[in-house]
């Protein structure tokens, strides 16, 4: 409610000044109507008036329609209606800022763009908790796409991480809840490798690409049970190794990074122990019980 | 004593001597810990050598009537994951018409008659007597080390390209009364005839 009140104020300085010359202009009634909490009328209103030639390309009328539609989506329930509000919201909004050549009205439709604009990389950052990618992928793109509309500049690229990061978290939990189903695993690949793109260096996706192609040679050893014949096993055993060779660059690139940590030592001896590499298993092996917890360096 | 004479000082110095008092207590219990023992569903290894063991006694025969009657007896020494494995996976199976019995045994060169016998690469040093006192048994001996068939082993567990494989003595077969399938000659790394 505080915000809504202090969207209509700060709205209504920006305003008031020009409207209230011509009182009977459809303009005038929205803001009455907005004034008043007449969403839904103010709503419609708007609608009316950037649909009429007066209107079209006039930056205020588009500023009032995206504080609108900015009011009407904060007083939805999350969900893809409130997205398509919130976009509405957002092309308004920048549509204002396209046609507001003296830059007028600027300030407040960009305090607002980007409120809306932090709203769907929060919702991304939500919906992945709810462990719903579909979702947290389509705001996040939303994110991206309208951070780089209102400046091209901006960089996105420390946002694309963390989410690329916590993505492939959740995709890599769902693949280990259901093993078979190998599309989890491409994906939750796909979004550590993306973020690998942005940073070579990033020591999560590194460590969590390894890891889980480990696991999923090692998955794939454990599902070997006495009905499987030697020339069966081979072939798991190759299949798994392939799997064994592709973590190792990750898993010594994390090490090299932080060589210190105690988890990367651990892997690498995992790693090289199912490579048959019984040498780097046990020079691993030894790192690790020689290095201390770090609570205790 | 009061509340007052706990200021932040003094809640300092109390959290520096617990910190002092934990390090002291924990060293003794560091410098004296084992290696961390890796989770036997983990140990791809051992996963991978008890499938091998199940598959190899199948494709071999004991010519000893006697071996024939009875639980289908695979002895462990060393490897406790192996031990684990088998016993998970294969224990309930059987070797022709006899059931599997898998134990686990003791750190000893006096060892039980048993139709094969795993011993882990942390057992070198029991093995020239083991080898000597299991000369003339019908048991088929498997190890993991270089030069296994030559002290005895009838297989030995070899690592080549990153992957676990076997080779096989068919002399030292011979010599221990076992009749080994072309399958799983077959599908040996290295076959010493």
């Amino acid at each position: 409610m505080t915000m809504v009140l202090r969207s209509l104020i700060s709205l209504v300085l920006v305003l008031v000044a020009t409207l209230l010359p011509a009182q009977s202009d459809v303009l005038a009634e929205v803001l009455r109507k907005y004034q008043g909490g007449d969403l839904a009328g103010a709503r419609e209103a708007v609608d009316r008036a950037v649909r009429s030639e007066m209107h079209a390309e006039n930056p205020e009328a588009w500023l009032l329609r995206g504080f609108i539609y900015k009011d009407v989506y904060k007083g939805m329930p999350v969900g893809p209606e409130a997205d398509n509000v919130r976009q509405e919201a957002l092309e308004s909004l920048y549509t204002c800022m396209a046609f507001d050549q003296p830059g007028t009205y600027r300030d407040n439709a960009l305090q607002a763009y980007d409120f809306l604009v932090r709203s769907c990389f929060n919702e991304a950052a939500r919906a992945l908790s709810a462990m719903d990618t579909d979702r947290a992928r389509k705001l996040f793109a939303d994110y991206k796409a309208a951070q780089l509309r209102s400046d091209p500049n901006a960089n996105t690229r420390d946002k694309e991480i963390e989410f690329g990061n916590a993505l492939g978290t959740v995709y890599t939990k769902q693949f280990n809840a259901f093993r078979t189903d190998t599309v989890l695993f491409d994906q939750a690949v796909a979004a550590y490798v993306r973020v690998l793109e942005l940073d070579a260096n990033n020591y999560g996706a590194n460590y969590n690409l390894a890891t889980l192609h480990y696991n999923r040679g090692v998955y794939n050893i454990q599902r070997i049970s006495a009905d499987v014949d030697i020339p069966t096993m081979a072939m798991i055993q190759e299949a798994s190794k392939e799997y064994f060779q592709k973590a190792l660059p990750y898993m010594l690139k994390a090490h090299e990074m932080n060589p210190s940590r105690r988890e990367t030592l651990l892997g690498l001896e995992g790693i090289y122990y199912s490579l048959q590499d019984q040498m780097n298993a046990d020079k691993f092996r030894q790192l690790f019980e020689l290095m201390p917890p770090s609570e205790e360096r | 004593m009061g509340m007052e004479g706990w200021g932040p000082k003094a809640m300092l110095r109390m959290k520096a001597m617990v910190r002092a008092a934990r390090f002291w207590v924990l060293m003794p219990l560091l410098c004296a810990a084992a290696p961390v023992q890796r989770d036997a569903d983990k140990d791809t290894t051992a996963i991978l050598q008890a499938n091998y063991l199940y598959n190899i006694a199948k494709l071999v025969e004991w010519k000893d009537p006697a071996m024939r009657n009875g639980n289908f007896i695979i002895g462990v020494l060393g490897g406790s994951n192996l031990y684990q494995e088998l016993i998970k996976q294969y224990s309930t199976r059987t070797i022709g018409k006899q059931p599997i019995e898998v134990r686990k045994l003791p750190r000893t060169a006096d060892l039980e008659r048993c139709h094969m016998l795993f011993i882990g690469r942390t057992e070198l040093a029991l093995v020239p007597e083991i080898f000597k006192r299991l000369k003339d048994q019908p048991t088929l001996v498997v190890t993991e080390y270089d030069g296994g068939m030559e002290d005895g082993a009838v297989v030995n567990f070899v690592k080549v390209d990153n992957l676990l494989k076997y080779e096989l003595s068919m002399a030292n077969a011979r010599k221990h009364g076992l009749v080994v399938g072309l399958t799983l000659k077959n599908l040996a790394h290295r076959v010493e005839e």
